[in-house]
């Protein structure tokens, strides 16, 4: 059982691994989502005991002491549950934005657009420009001469 | 202790105060902070009057930091003069900033955020002033440097405004942290944080020195001293109120604050003193040749007062009771006269549309008063007799004659250059003849613009004759730095003193300045140019370049090849990975673990979670891969029941339904054209992907599995759990362990989902519907008539989800559900509106308009019942009744602070599932008005 949840856990992985590897966002989407579900199935397989919810009434406690499932990493499920549906919530928004700010929703095609914005601003606006105050104000010569 | 806290409190409130009358009505925003400033100031003053008074509380007693506050003299000073002259400036603000946002073409609401950050810089000013706690002190100092960022960035619209800010922002920032290392280092050394108490404690030394040259160096940087001077004419690009204020009681005055509180360490050693002689002389020296050539009005001044706080830093360096106490003075006096002569080149610049000496003259006629008070306030500043600034001339001349001749040579050289470039601001604007066009609109000056400078210049004469306050207070702030009386006698006398010779001395070498002015301008220009070329404001900006260049190298690294930048983090983790499983031992590290028949179904399960995982490698259609994928996750969910975890599964549901519909919204967002094109993307390099792909499952693999063949410890903490459970009255130890055990793992949780609710409104545009009657209305009316069915359904569902979703919330504790189920149960309720109704229907239920602020609601909720012990003595999170006492009873529902909590998560939980769903769902409305009622989406849009 122990090789086989390690099996399960590992192909959901790869699966993810090889959806984020993709150009198209959406699927990257879809990879970070598989990584997470892989994470939470890891963690549940993880308990140090497995049997009945651990709500009261408990079973009757053999030798073994604990007969009921470990409650605590059925807690940390839950919030990586949460957690990682946020996270894909605000991803999918994110690759809307993506979609409406660029008309497109692939990874190599938004990088060259970044690039030629990135350059068109740099040719349009000098860095000296921006973040050194522009120079002035010595009086000018003939102006110092108008004062006296 | 009361006489401390009134006056910090009148002025740390002022801001808040401000910006929440001004939320409310923009108008009575400058009346509050203007009527904050004046109680601020009597306060101080009254406070101090009646002896002051000290506030000294444990604030990190781990740490050794204490809340010390002290409103010595040389508080009161600063105190005094921030609150003061702020009310000064705000009285002008008052008048003079609808000239300006009317000048810059900005609304008038802006007006606000200008009088938060100067009360903000009031209230940080006099926390400064009045800390005795070094890191108190640090704090208050940097929240002035923020506050000086915005308002010298106020008119942020404009590149030189930003660009200053941030050079102000920099230079005094990166000096801030020198600043705190030697304090650390102080601390090291001397285990305490306390001013006085290292007074007491330091000795003489190379620690010393290099600790005071670090906290001094901070102190020059903010006081603009040279070689960190060019910040300050930079941060003219303020508006004239901020620079008058900035200038004479808040900024620069917070730098000689700083040397002036820690003097009792500095004079401890000869070579700070001299230190600081040597930085004062050269910002005299430098300060006072550059004014003489500026053309600017501003400028001249940002200039002079390089120069003028060079005055104070070279009396501190001196030392004696005339340097101590005579700085002191000196400040005051300052500040009287500057922020009086900014306040005019504010003036004159609004009626005359002038800023430049060369471009104006002659304006005494149409404004008579104006020349009088500003007249007054150069006197003072010139130190002419019979003004205030008389005095602390002549302290000065008394200290450097008490060093020696050459010191006293160089005071009157330099009270000599400020008679020079004083003359010059006054004379150029007030006298000569009128020049064309600039004398238009100079009858509507309004009298609220005028008042403060007669008033400010009226205390500078008055100052030349009663001279019992200022005197006193000096003494007062001299004895704190120089740890021994320094008494000051600023009275007039008969005989003729040195001192007055050094002043007579001045005036002349002065008036040949003015006379002499064509033989040496070139020189002087020139000196400016070659700072210019060579001096320290262009390696600032070779620094700032560099380091822009070098972020932008970053950057394009980052962006040209983002999957390369993922590789480069990947790789090392997997080399180490590897080389972790290598050097493990690998003897009972691989357990096979056993099979029996009753998992069969598990293992079958489990396959099927497999299986989809694999497939959504192949789907190419993307609605393919979203039916794919909310397989794979229902699955899951299935198998968390295997697993004998009904709250997972529960919520895993949940989940998946959520996320296959946002999935499915953002597809349909997004034209069908560019899905496609995603889809019928030619594979390329597939075969490395796949091999990526393959390693990093096989990593997994090997991880999970040795992970997994752990075999459990003895005694569990899932044990203690479970045990402990019906001590928190509760009988689902899932629920309990997330409410009450790990509430903290919660709260940090349930924060990032309020996070996330807010990243999505900000991507989504959260803006109103922009969709109103027409599209929906037409859709409604041409509805199959399957449509009705799932309406009824809808409306017949709406009431019960909820019923559904309280009974999964107050029966969490016993039974399986908890805030995360209920949560999300209620907010797939709306859905069903959503789905069923549309958009516009939806909209108008009461969740859905507030869904933001029900997410905070319940973040609220929670935070307060975590809170909520600390003010009962007891540690965050506890939950009440206690372990041992009956909880109260409502029918079944029992009243326990755990299940408040858990219905802070609820709502929380709803109003983000809510809030993200009517955010696409809104953007989803305005792409139907874009495209066409009508027109179906996925026919493609018209980009």
């Amino acid at each position: 059982m122990i090789l086989y949840a390690a099996l399960v856990v590992s192909i959901v992985f790869a699966s993810g691994t090889f959806l984020l590897l993709q150009r198209d966002l959406t699927r990257v989407v879809v990879g970070i989502v598989l990584v997470s579900n892989s994470a939470v199935l890891f963690i549940i397989a993880a308990g140090l005991a497995r049997g009945e919810p651990p709500i009261y009434p408990l079973p009757e406690g053999g030798e073994q002491g604990l007969r009921v499932s470990d409650p605590l990493v059925q807690a940390m499920a839950l919030t990586a549950l949460v957690i990682g549906f946020g996270v894909a919530a605000l991803l999918l928004a994110m690759v809307y934005r993506l979609y409406t700010s660029h008309h497109t929703i692939d990874l190599e095609e938004i990088a060259d657009v970044e690039m030629r914005q990135a350059e068109a601003l740099e040719r349009a606006d000098d860095p000296e420009r921006e973040e050194v105050p522009a120079e002035e104000q010595d009086a000018e010569p003939e102006e110092e001469r108008e004062w006296r | 202790m009361f006489t401390v806290l009134l006056p910090l409190t009148l002025a740390l409130l002022a801001a808040p105060a401000t910006i929440i009358v001004g939320a409310l009505k923009p108008a009575y925003a400058a009346p509050v902070g203007t009527a904050f400033a004046a109680l601020a100031a009597v306060a101080t003053l009254w406070a101090w009057l009646v002896g002051g008074g000290v506030v000294d509380l444990a604030w990190v007693p781990s740490w050794d930091l204490r809340f010390a506050l002290s409103l010595d003299g040389l508080a009161a000073l600063y105190a005094l003069l921030a609150t003061g002259i702020g009310f000064t400036v705000l009285v002008y603000s008052y008048r003079y900033l609808p000239l300006h946002l009317e000048h810059e073409g900005r609304p008038e609401p802006d007006a606000v955020r200008f009088y938060f950050f100067v009360l903000l810089f009031m209230g940080s000013m006099v926390g400064l002033a009045m800390a005795q706690d070094l890191i108190l002190l640090f704090v208050f100092w940097d929240l002035t440097a923020i506050a000086s960022y915005y308002l010298i960035g106020y008119d942020d619209h404009k590149e030189e405004s930003r660009a200053s800010a941030l050079m102000a922002l920099l230079v005094t920032g990166i000096t801030a942290v020198l600043l705190l290392i030697g304090v650390l280092f102080l601390y090291a050394a001397y285990g305490t944080f306390s001013v006085p108490e290292l007074a007491r404690r330091v000795e003489p030394g190379p620690l010393l020195t290099g600790c005071g040259l670090l906290v001094a160096f901070a102190g020059l940087a903010k006081s603009a001293q040279a070689p960190l001077h060019f910040w300050l004419p930079r941060a003219m690009a303020a508006p004239t109120p901020v620079s008058a204020y900035l200038h004479s009681a808040a900024m620069v005055a917070a730098g000689v604050l700083l040397i002036g509180r820690v003097y009792p360490l500095l004079q401890k050693s000869e070579v700070l003193l001299d230190a600081l002689l040597v930085f004062g002389i050269v910002s005299m020296a430098i300060g006072g040749v550059l004014a003489l050539t500026r053309d600017v009005l501003k400028q001249l001044l940002a200039h002079s007062t390089i120069a003028q706080y060079g005055f104070v830093v070279t009396m501190y360096g001196l030392g004696g009771p005339y340097g101590a106490g005579g700085a002191a003075f000196y400040v005051i006096a300052h500040a009287l006269a500057k922020s009086a002569l900014f306040l005019t080149a504010g003036v004159v610049t609004e009626a005359s549309g002038q800023d430049r000496l060369s471009r104006l003259g002659g304006l005494r006629k149409p404004m008579p008063v104006l020349a009088a008070a500003s007249g007054a306030a150069a006197a003072t500043l010139t130190s002419l007799p019979l003004t205030v600034g008389f005095f602390a001339d002549e302290f000065f001349f008394a200290a450097a004659l008490e060093r020696g001749l050459l010191f006293a040579g160089i005071a009157v050289a330099s009270a000599a250059t400020t008679l020079a470039y004083t003359w010059r601001f006054w004379a150029g604007i007030f006298l000569g003849e009128p020049r064309a066009g600039t004398n238009a609109g100079v009858h509507r000056i309004p009298a609220l613009l005028v008042a403060p400078v007669v008033a400010l210049g009226a205390i500078g004469l008055a100052g030349g004759f009663f001279t019992g306050l200022f005197e006193k207070l000096a003494e007062a702030a001299g004895e704190v730095s120089f740890k021994a009386p320094t008494p000051l006698d600023a009275s007039y006398h008969l005989e003729l003193l040195p001192e007055y010779i050094m002043a007579l001395a001045a005036y002349a070498l002065g008036t040949v300045l003015i006379v002499s002015r064509p033989a040496w301008s070139g020189a002087a220009l020139g000196f400016s140019r070659l700072g210019k070329l060579v001096g320290p404001e262009r390696l600032y900006g070779l620094t700032v370049n560099g380091l822009n260049r070098l972020s932008d190298l970053v950057h394009q690294l980052e962006i040209r090849n983002l999957r390369g930048r993922v590789t480069s983090v990947l790789l090392p983790t997997a080399v180490l990975v590897g080389a972790a499983v290598l050097v493990t031992p690998t003897a009972g590290a691989y357990q096979v673990g056993e099979f029996r028949a009753g998992e069969v179904p598990l293992m079958l399960v489990m396959l099927a979670v497999a299986v989809a995982s694999l497939t959504t490698t192949f789907a190419r259609r993307h609605v393919t891969l979203a039916v794919v994928l909310s397989s794979a996750g229902f699955a899951l969910a299935v198998v968390y029941a295997f697993y004998g975890a009904p709250n997972v599964t529960l919520v895993a549901v949940l989940v998946e339904t959520m996320l296959t519909l946002l999935l499915v919204a953002t597809l349909r967002l997004i034209p069908y054209r560019v899905l496609h094109r995603q889809a019928e993307l030619p594979v390329l390099r597939r075969n490395r992907k796949v091999f990526v792909s393959a390693v990093a499952g096989a990593f997994a693999f090997v991880v999970v599995w040795v992970a997994l063949s752990q075999p459990p410890a003895g005694d569990t903490v899932a044990e203690e759990h479970v045990r402990l459970t019906s001590e928190a009255h509760a009988k689902n130890v899932v629920t309990a362990t997330l409410a009450d055990f790990r509430g903290l793992d919660t709260l940090g949780e349930i924060t990032v989902v309020v996070l996330v609710l807010l990243g999505v409104a900000t991507l989504l545009g959260g803006g109103a519907s922009t969709a109103s009657g027409g599209p929906a209305g037409v859709t409604g009316s041409e509805q199959p008539a399957a449509r009705v069915v799932t309406r009824a359904v809808a409306r017949l569902l709406y009431l019960p989800t909820l019923l559904v979703a309280a009974a999964l919330l107050v029966k969490g504790f016993v039974q399986t559900g908890d805030g995360f189920s209920a949560g999300v149960v209620a907010a797939l309720g709306i859905l069903l509106r959503y789905l069923a109704f549309g958009h516009e229907e939806a909209e108008k239920l009461p969740p859905v308009r507030y869904a933001t602020f029900v997410a905070f609601a319940g973040l609220l909720v929670s935070l307060g019942v975590a809170a909520a012990p600390l003010f009962l003595g007891e540690a965050v999170l506890t939950h009440y009744p206690p372990p041992g006492k009956e909880p109260v009873h409502l029918g079944t529902l029992e009243l326990m602070t755990a299940v408040l909590f858990d219905f802070g998560i609820f709502l929380l939980v709803f109003g983000f599932a809510v809030g993200v769903v009517s955010f696409f769902a809104r953007a989803i409305a305005r792409e139907e008005e874009d495209t066409g009622p009508g027109a179906p989406l996925r026919g493609g849009g018209k980009r």
